[in-house]
């Protein structure tokens, strides 16, 4: 033989082979054989063929190996005497695998209903987890994927302790340029503005969620453009050359994703826009955006530290970190309160994470509600499983006794027992990811259009293969260790113990009724404070939504829009639009009053002022706490939405631009501010060189906070007197408000055509749509304490039905003996109840327990309800009972001789 | 005490012939044992057959093997050489025995013709 170069072995398949042996000189002697051989055939026949051959050969053996590596049993034998049994498995070692596997599938088959149960416990379990941990993972943990985004900060002016109401939108434009120049703990900061512009000139205008920004947004964000370019710093001066990003959604919507789209000019507010760029998909900050354009402020607008309404963000510089940050801005601050004191005084800061300062704070406790619903599910869900199985092994165990007896080894029942539990893992597994496919498909779309916008992380609600597979995992694992017990406890007792005991007078021995029961008495407590959780969400939900609002829902049409700035620039402008748009809508068949107010309750858009007292303390003044809500409004909005009124007289049409300053108050206002006075003729401004305005009338509380319900106090301004931009038509109907759609649409293009209407829906939609989130929240929820409920009773009643079945000829003796069915229903009765009660004791502990976290995280959306527990302490003791109570009376219910004779 | 002799079955037996073909050799190791075995016998074996035989042979106690020096050709690697036991002669030859035992009597049909 000639000497050749030694040719190598494919690496991967020689290293899996590597590791599929365990004896390291086989492991040497096993794969220097197969080069050896791969050496002449690579010389005879070509390296490719080689290497072929050398996969075909080390494919068989690395299976071979495996399996004697993982099922010692099948191992060859290491030096002791063979036993009878033995020999007849080396002989079968072939036919082994595929017996076994046989063997276990015709055991599950042999009981339809007891498998289909801890299938279907399997997949509901697994569903739940992995929709609420993909949900958490998308909305909550990682709602924005793109690279070094936990470098990034939100700055904002505003310093409410309650991140959920705090407004982002706060920094003034000076502040802003102070803080640019000054930090040096951030490597940039960069600012945007609201700026949801009319996109006009083709087809159907439409309003597009949209942001003014600073030139470097993109940049400081670390997002480079899908087609086109970014901003210059020259297009950020006023006078430029007006320019627009749009983002890939809206290239894709409005222009069908044409690549001719850069150096095209669209319609904006009335304004061309010259198109220079694409963002890529999935790129939508702040807040969904769909459309960027650079700040065209003058240097006097720069100037302005009054009030702002930029949203800021930061990138930290390198080594700083978000603690550096936040001392720096707090000392910056401080310095500017010292400097400009007439606006500043009063001024904080907040410094907030990328996340949390986009994210959704409300999302945070409602899915961590979610997710400890959810695995308290999965460990009702094993516990369920475990019983099912344990009763199952118990009931085979005389069959292991023979089959142990006849020599059949320990490990031959675990590795059946081993298959049954991979087969049910399996089946459960294929059910649950199907399930969680359609759940996470419901889930993306019972989501309202108009909401998704707000909902950052909504593109990632899709099903995560690594989540997915270690939340299946876990299951399977559960799955298979609860199956393997049995087996295990039946081996103990060797060869012929078992069948010496007998099967006849066979009760679990007590160490394994125990462990049922606990089993049993735990699932009770975690459905008890699932269903108690899940009423608590579903009461707060009803509340808010059907609850008592101020205000009538019903019969109530809303056409929501924002007007462009700058063709309507000058407040007369608006008024027109509003008085043309008013006078048609009046004139239509079917409404029976128009009206418009500057927001809508249970909508966005709430406009939050600081609320000065004439006469007042000035540290009461300056303290700017005291806020109300300014809503502006068509004199006769009260009597459209059926607001009650309390004092004083209403708004009139004679209160126009140019009459006195007037406003209605709100009973809580009066309450708070005026610690229940006479409001009337007192005089307030909502700044601090604000008009005075004159209280002429108090009126009834409408709730506007739809999450914790408060009656805040609230201020209505004649909108003819302080014209906004943004506004919402109400048309009070004689029908049903869909049939007026048209009416509205009509009434609007009437007062100006290229005029898109935001959102139009009744009221009742509105109101709906804003707890769309919640609301299913509360759904999901109560599903899940459904889930548990069924599954603690399968529960209970498989044990009481396990335990009847196993005392069948104990009650066939106390029968004969002259016990009444009564004493011997009593005595499986007896059992349910003390488990139940066991359980319903501790699940009600829990239950105050977490309707106390849930009062305290849900911002007042839940309360604590006594009656709420103990309806379902009651509900669950009852089904409980009866679960207990069916079989119990069925043992009793059989005749004595049939039951003695019973093996 | 002698320990008892082995029981060993009809594969292994003929892989305890082959490796006493080779005994002694620098042949008796598994890719030249395979080769004999498939020459004599004119069956295909599997790779992985042998191996689990050589295995269980050597764990009844009717082979031994040691290790050789890494070779060149083999891509470093070494020989696992394997010798027939005392052990594994007398189980061969109750095997040998039985199987004579039984067919005596029957030559006139086992004679190859």
């Amino acid at each position: 033989m000639t000497t050749i170069a030694s040719p190598q072995p494919p690496r991967l398949a020689e290293r899996l082979l590597r590791a599929s042996v365990r004896d390291p000189e086989w492991r040497e002697a096993v794969t220097g054989d197969l080069r050896e051989e791969l050496a002449v055939l690579a010389a005879a026949r070509g390296h490719q063929a080689a290497t072929r051959w050398y996969w075909r050969q080390a494919l068989p053996l690395i299976a071979r190996f495996l399996v004697s590596r993982l099922v010692p049993a099948l191992a060859p034998p290491r030096r002791r005497r063979l036993t009878l049994a033995e020999i007849e498995q080396t002989s079968m070692l072939g036919a082994g695998w595929s017996r076994e596997a046989r063997h276990a599938w015709r055991g599950l088959r042999q009981r339809p209903a007891l498998s289909a149960v801890i299938v279907t416990t399997l997949a509901l379990a697994l569903a739940a987890n992995a929709v609420v941990f993909t949900l958490a993972d998308a909305l909550y943990l990682r709602p924005f994927r793109f690279p070094d985004v936990d470098r990034l900060l939100l700055v904002s002016s505003d310093t409410s302790t309650n991140a959920l109401y705090l407004d982002r939108e706060s920094v003034a434009p000076a502040d802003y340029r102070e803080w640019r120049d000054a930090a040096t703990t951030v490597a940039g900061l960069t600012a945007a503005e609201f700026w949801d512009p009319n996109l006009s000139g083709i087809d159907v205008p439409e309003q597009l969620p949209g942001f003014r920004v600073a030139a470097g947004f993109f940049e400081l964000l670390g997002a480079t453009p899908h087609i086109g370019r970014s901003f210059t710093n020259d297009e950020e001066r006023p006078g430029a050359a007006r320019v627009a990003v749009l983002s890939y959604t809206a290239w894709q919507r409005r222009f069908g994703g044409r690549a001719d789209i850069l150096g095209q000019s669209v319609r904006l507010d009335g304004e061309q826009f010259e198109v220079v760029g694409v963002m890529p998909p999935r790129f939508a900050i702040p807040y969904g955006a769909e459309v960027w354009t650079p700040f065209a402020m003058t240097g006097e607008q720069w100037q302005q530290r009054k009030t702002g309404n930029l949203i800021v963000f930061a990138r930290l510089a390198d080594g700083r970190t978000f603690e550096d940050a936040r001392e720096e801005f707090t000392a910056i601050v401080a310095r500017q309160a010292a400097a400009h004191p007439e606006t500043n005084r009063a001024r904080g800061v907040t410094v907030l994470t990328f996340e949390r300062g986009l994210g959704d704070d409300a999302v945070g406790p409602l899915l961590a509600i979610w997710q400890a619903a959810a695995l308290l599910v999965l460990v009702v869900a094993c516990a369920n499983i475990a019983n099912l199985l344990l009763a199952r092994g118990a009931e085979r165990q005389p069959e292991f006794d023979v089959r142990l007896a006849l020599g059949a080894g320990r490990a031959r029942l675990v590795l059946q027992l081993l298959l049954e539990g991979a087969c049910l893992a399996v089946l459960g597994l294929a059910a649950g990811s199907g399930l969680t496919v359609l759940a996470l498909r419901s889930a993306r779309t019972m989501l309202p259009p108009s909401v998704i916008r707000f909902v950052p992380g909504y593109e990632y609600i899709r099903l995560d293969p690594m989540s997915f597979a270690a939340i299946a995992a876990l299951g399977a694992a559960a799955t298979i260790v609860f199956s393997l017990l049995p087996a295990l406890q039946a081996s103990r007792g060797a060869g012929g113990a078992g069948l010496a005991r007998g099967t006849r007078s066979t009760t679990a021995s007590a160490g394994q009724q125990w462990v049922r029961s606990l089993l049993a008495g735990a699932q009770v407590a975690l459905s008890l404070a699932l269903i108690v959780a899940a009423a608590l969400i579903v009461g707060g939900v009803r509340r808010a939504a059907d609850g008592a609002m101020g205000f009538d829902k019903h019969q109530l049409l809303t056409a929501e829009l924002n007007l462009p700035e700058r063709p309507y620039a000058e407040p007369a402008r608006r008024r027109q639009f509003v008085a043309t748009v008013l006078d048609r809508l009046a004139a239509e068949p079917g409404v029976r009053a128009a009206a418009v107010a500057s927001t809508i309750p249970y909508a966005n858009g709430f406009s939050q002022r600081p609320f000065l007292v004439e006469g007042a303390v000035d540290s009461d003044a300056r303290d700017e706490k005291r806020t109300a809500d300014l809503v502006r409004v068509s004199p006769n909005v009260l009597d459209t939405m059926r607001v009650g009124f309390v004092a004083g007289r209403p708004l009139s049409d004679a209160d126009g631009a140019d009459a006195p300053h007037v406003a209605l108050v709100s009973r809580a206002l009066v309450e708070r501010y005026f610690e229940g006075g006479d409001p009337l003729g007192r005089r307030f401004r909502l700044a601090e060189d604000g008009d005075w305005i004159t209280i002429v009338g108090v009126v009834d509380d409408v709730i506007q906070d739809w999450l914790s319900g408060q009656r805040r106090p609230t201020v209505y301004r004649p909108l003819a007197q302080d014209p906004t931009l943004h506004m919402t038509f109400l048309a009070r109907t004689a029908l049903p408000p869909d049939g007026l759609a048209p009416a509205m649409r009509r009434a609007v293009a009437a007062a100006d055509a290229d005029q898109p209407i935001l959102k139009l829906a009744p009221m009742t939609q509105v109101v709906t749509d804003r707890l769309a989130g919640i609301d299913y929240f509360a759904d999901v929820l109560t599903a899940m304490s459904v889930v548990a409920l069924v599954l603690a009773l399968t529960g209970m009643y498989s044990l009481m039905a396990y335990i009847a079945a196993r005392r069948t000829q104990e009650v066939g003796v106390r029968l004969a003996l002259g016990a009444t069915r009564g004493q011997v229903t009593w005595l499986g009765v007896s059992r349910a109840i003390g488990i139940t009660a066991a359980g319903l004791a501790i699940g009600g502990g829990l239950s105050v327990v977490l309707g106390r976290v849930m009062a305290s995280s849900l911002f007042g959306l839940v309360r604590p309800d006594a009656s709420v527990i103990l309806a379902a302490v009651a509900g669950l003791a009852l089904i409980a009972i009866t679960a207990g109570y069916l079989p119990a009376r069925r043992a009793a219910a059989q005749d004595p001789w049939q039951a003695l004779r019973t093996d | 005490m002698t320990p008892p002799t082995p029981y060993v079955g009809e594969f292994e037996y003929s892989v305890l012939l082959a490796v006493l073909h080779m005994d002694g050799g620098d042949d008796a190791y598994a890719v030249p044992v395979r080769a004999l075995l498939e020459t004599r016998t004119g069956r295909p074996v599997a790779r992985g057959a042998l191996y689990t035989a050589l295995e269980r042979l050597e764990g009844k106690g009717c082979l031994r093997s040691r290790m050789g020096d890494p070779t060149a050709e083999r891509g470093g690697k070494a020989r696992r050489y394997f010798t027939v036991t005392p052990l594994g002669v007398r189980a061969l030859k109750a095997m040998h025995t039985s199987l004579a035992n039984l067919s005596r009597g029957l030559e006139s049909v086992l004679e190859p013709s």
